[in-house]
């Protein structure tokens, strides 16, 4: 096997790491926000709020993840009237679906993370005259975002291998050219290289973790 | 004129009657031990001082300012104010374990009152003084030993500049060889005439350094008064039994 054909495997896998890691960037950076809101919303002390919220976390998590980017990418358009005004772009749906399947596990783990969180904190901020917008932004989302903080990191790897799922909505991606190349060419080198390319990906991702999980160790 | 005026204050957890209409006045300049067995409501008082519980009834008043008349509270906007002249050191230190030292005595002040900066630092260089951890001002909580942490905790509370302190079980979860410099700091501040009211289980403190003593037994105020003719005469059996116990 030529080094040639291995570098001319890599340049489309290359480009095709460029929509997972798009893929990744965006449904983290969306999906961390709109999960701790998520949090707030499942706390929230207006009932409505609150069970909407459960009930969201609830079919997010409790259906698989392919169904939901197959429903919003082939689902919508079917809904009579409105399906239309539905179509969107392959990735632009996809990219959807996984901010909001992954938003709800994020505020899972957030939860957690605020329950974990002891009573006296909020009392001692509110001795001191903090006020509790002061206390939940300086003292409780601090302390709950290092709490957090080792299951965020096990929930982003997962994410940088659920990208794959892009492959069932037919949005071309690392696993799609490396399928491809297996087919074309009837060897199993591709799939290879597709898993050196997502250790690299997830072993960075570890390592920036690591670093976090250091730097926020009050110690 | 008392700083802190309680009259007939009630407060139930459902069919339990914690509190059964204490009434109590503390003077400026006071050092108040509330001692009792556990349960006889010592905590429960304390912390309805600062709003920490919402009490049923009666009215409690500081400086002359009603935080609960009648069993009606102020506006919240008037709770934060009245409130704001008392501190409160708690049993289990509650320090901010994300925060130094040093970011643990200026939080507070940089975020409740907005004062500037080298103002506050100013002031937490000399509180940190005074309780001895000058050299731990960039140390993290988790780095410090109970007796530490709650020094820490007591220049916390002072750096919002209180005229009246709060102790609620300072000394309970310490140590017993670390409570000695917990209530060094705690007698230097009530030589320096801060009104304090400390609930305890340090007898020999209480003894030595209260100016008042009030006994609670199972949600009332059984008998108080100048500390030392309380443990040397107290006047009701339940006293008598309690200090019986305590002191041996």
């Amino acid at each position: 096997m030529s080094s040639e054909y291995i570098i001319s495997l890599l340049k489309p896998m290359l480009e095709g790491a460029q929509t997972t890691i798009l893929l990744f960037i965006i449904a983290i950076v969306l999906s961390i926000p709109l999960g701790f809101l998520l949090t707030l919303a499942v706390n929230s002390k207006v009932k409505v709020l609150s069970y909407l919220s459960h009930g969201y976390i609830y079919v997010m998590r409790g259906t698989p993840l392919l169904l939901q980017l197959l429903f919003i990418c082939f689902g919508l358009p079917m809904i009579p009237g409105v399906g239309e005004y539905l179509v969107l772009d392959r990735f632009v749906a996809a990219t959807l679906g996984f901010v909001l399947n992954y938003a709800a596990y994020f505020a899972e783990i957030f939860r957690g993370g605020l329950l974990s969180i002891d009573k006296g904190q909020y009392e001692a901020s509110k001795v001191l005259g903090m006020t509790k917008w002061q206390s939940l932004t300086r003292i409780i989302i601090p302390q709950m975002i290092r709490i957090a903080l080792p299951a965020v990191a096990n929930e982003s790897i997962t994410l940088v291998k659920d990208t794959a799922l892009l492959y069932a909505v037919a949005v071309p991606e690392l696993l799609h050219f490396a399928q491809t190349a297996v087919n074309r060419d009837f060897t199993i080198m591709p799939f290879f290289i597709a898993a050196i390319i997502y250790l690299v990906m997830t072993l960075v991702l570890s390592l920036f973790f690591k670093y976090l999980e250091r730097k926020f160790k009050f110690e | 004129m008392p700083i802190i005026s309680v009259s007939n204050l009630k407060k139930s957890y459902g069919e339990l009657d914690v509190l059964k209409g204490i009434s109590l006045d503390i003077n400026k300049n006071d050092v108040v031990a509330i001692i009792g067995p556990s349960g006889s409501g010592k905590s429960t008082l304390l912390r309805s001082l600062i709003h920490l519980e919402e009490i049923d009834g009666g009215s409690i008043q500081i400086n002359d300012e009603y935080l609960v008349e009648q069993g009606s509270y102020a506006k919240p906007q008037e709770i934060r104010q009245i409130t704001s002249k008392m501190g409160m050191v708690f049993q289990h230190f509650d320090l901010f374990p994300h925060l130094t030292v040093s970011g643990n005595l200026e939080i507070a002040p940089k975020l409740a009152k907005k004062e500037p900066m080298d103002k506050i630092k100013a002031r937490s260089e000399e509180l940190l003084e005074k309780v001895g951890l000058t050299n731990w001002k960039n140390a993290y909580p988790a780095n410090l030993s109970g007796g530490q942490k709650q020094r820490v905790a007591i220049a916390r509370a002072l750096m919002m500049e209180p005229e009246i302190l709060l102790f609620d079980e300072p000394t309970s979860a310490l140590d017993p060889e670390l409570t000695g410099e917990v209530l060094e700091v705690m007698k230097n501040l009530a030589k320096e005439k801060m009104t304090m009211v400390v609930v305890t289980h340090e007898m020999g403190f209480a003894l030595e350094v209260a100016t008042k003593a009030i006994f609670m037994d199972n949600g009332e105020v059984v008998e108080s008064g100048n500390a030392k003719a309380l443990f040397e005469y107290p006047q009701f059996d339940r006293t008598k039994a309690f200090l019986k116990r305590s002191l041996k």
